[in-house]
């Protein structure tokens, strides 16, 4: 039966991989458009409030017009060294006067904007990541701080639920 | 000498740059938006004079213990009915809304005004304009009424400008407007959990966007939503188009202002 015959042994054919490269540069393609540039590593312990509504800051980040403010525990290190057991993370920093250095950190940052930046000061939005259970208090202090320097926007970072429709407050 | 054939080039490692690259976005990125509530924090305020006193019609109060327990006016809400709050701001903004007689006097009045009555009251501001310009050698005193008059003639030929176009859209000669006293004040103690901030900020943010909503539905046959959006994603543009969303926008945030006092707290 030479119809059948196992052609004349030797190594199976080749898989073509030509297409691979392809493939690969289509995931990375929507990867890069699907995702924005992390601002830093987060030193701090935040677990996202809830909330309906929300406004997206893509394009503000885009223009540069928003700072970010994180808000929580420590991941490392003592949390009573902090006020409150609340560290405020600006950038890479860990300040131990704790949300008291807002006032420097953001005279500094808006002086070392680039030349085109040219939202005024009291339109560049600072916006508090904080942890679910931080006290109000602590922002409010931040808020002072703010308005004695003119910067007059803000915005509370929160997720956006969707229809789940639950907030998670906790009751103590 | 034959043209030699050029040699074709291996695309073999083509494979792997694409994985590093792809590898490399996949670290530095992430995919969560940053999302927040955007608010301001008034001006501050050099001279101290008091506070205009405001009616308690015109104030809808919500406070929050320390224990995330929410009083909105003189009912008490569990955390686990905050979702109430919602239908609570409508009803703040609603309750007197096209009504000019049996009002209820626990809510903000509306004033309804018309071009011609906008239109008569910029009028007067520029007759009193003209009769300060004609003074000659004019005091400090006249001055500053100058001045006054040309704030009060840009202001009023805004708001004309506003009631042609919601005359134009709606085919109602009146415009409503809330009594501009009229706000939301919050009220928070020192412990109040951020959380419980924000779900309260996130109801009224509800509230209004879907008052604003539904009147933007039936003026322009868009949501405040769509036309907001579609404006941050091109402020820098100078278009008419722009300017033409941004005009509409104004309008429907003079019909629903969204007024919130957020008191530092105290306790």
């Amino acid at each position: 039966m030479a119809k059948f015959r196992k052609s004349s042994g030797g190594a199976p054919p080749a898989i073509n991989t030509s297409s691979l490269p392809d493939i690969v540069f289509m995931l990375l393609f929507f990867f890069m458009v699907a995702t924005t540039t992390k601002e830093i590593d987060p030193m701090v312990k935040i677990t996202n409030a809830q909330g309906a509504g929300v406004t997206d800051l893509t394009p503000f980040k885009q223009r540069s017009e928003v700072d970010f403010v994180y808000l929580g525990e420590p991941i490392q290190g003592d949390k009573d060294r902090f006020y409150k057991g609340v560290a405020v993370q600006y950038d890479g920093l860990l300040p131990a006067d704790g949300i008291n250095y807002i006032g420097v950190w953001k005279q500094d940052k808006f002086k070392t904007k680039p030349a085109e930046f040219t939202a005024p000061k009291e339109n560049v939005i600072t916006c508090f990541k904080a942890d679910e259970r931080v006290p109000m208090g602590i922002i409010f202090s931040a808020r002072s701080i703010l308005q004695d320097l003119d910067f007059n926007s803000i915005a509370y970072s929160a997720q956006e639920m969707g229809n789940l429709n639950t907030y998670n407050i906790h009751t103590k | 000498m034959a043209k030699r054939e050029a040699p074709e080039i291996n695309a073999g490692s083509m494979a792997d740059i694409a994985f590093l690259l792809l590898i490399f976005f996949l670290v530095t990125t992430t995919m969560d938006q940053d999302t927040a509530y955007l608010r301001k924090i008034p001006k501050k305020v050099e001279t101290e004079t008091p506070p205009s006193p405001t009616q308690d019609k015109d104030i809808y109060k919500i406070a929050i213990n320390s224990n995330n327990i929410i009083q909105a006016r003189d009912s008490i809400i569990n955390p686990e009915d905050i979702t109430s709050l919602n239908g609570r701001i409508k009803h703040f903004y609603l309750a007197n809304r096209g009504k000019k007689t049996n009002r209820d006097i626990h809510y903000p009045y509306y004033a309804y005004g018309s071009v011609a009555l906008y239109q008569s009251n910029m009028d007067e501001q520029i007759t009193r304009l003209n009769n300060l310009l004609s003074i000659e050698n004019p005091d400090e005193n006249t001055l500053k009424r100058i001045t006054q008059a040309q704030g009060a003639i840009d202001q009023w030929r805004a708001k004309l400008e506003m009631a042609k176009m919601y005359s134009k859209y709606s085919g109602k000669r009146e415009m409503p407007e809330i009594a501009f006293q009229a706000h939301i004040r919050l009220e928070s103690f020192n412990d109040t959990d951020y959380s419980a901030y924000i779900a309260v900020q996130s109801e009224i943010e509800k509230a209004i966007t879907e008052l604003r909503n539904k009147e933007a539905e039936d003026l322009f046959g868009v949501t405040y939503t769509t036309m907001n959006n579609q404006y941050q994603q091109q402020i820098t543009e100078n278009t008419p188009e722009i300017r033409m969303i941004r005009e509409r926008m104004d309008l429907i945030e003079t019909l629903f202002p969204l007024k919130l006092i957020e008191v530092k707290p105290r306790r």
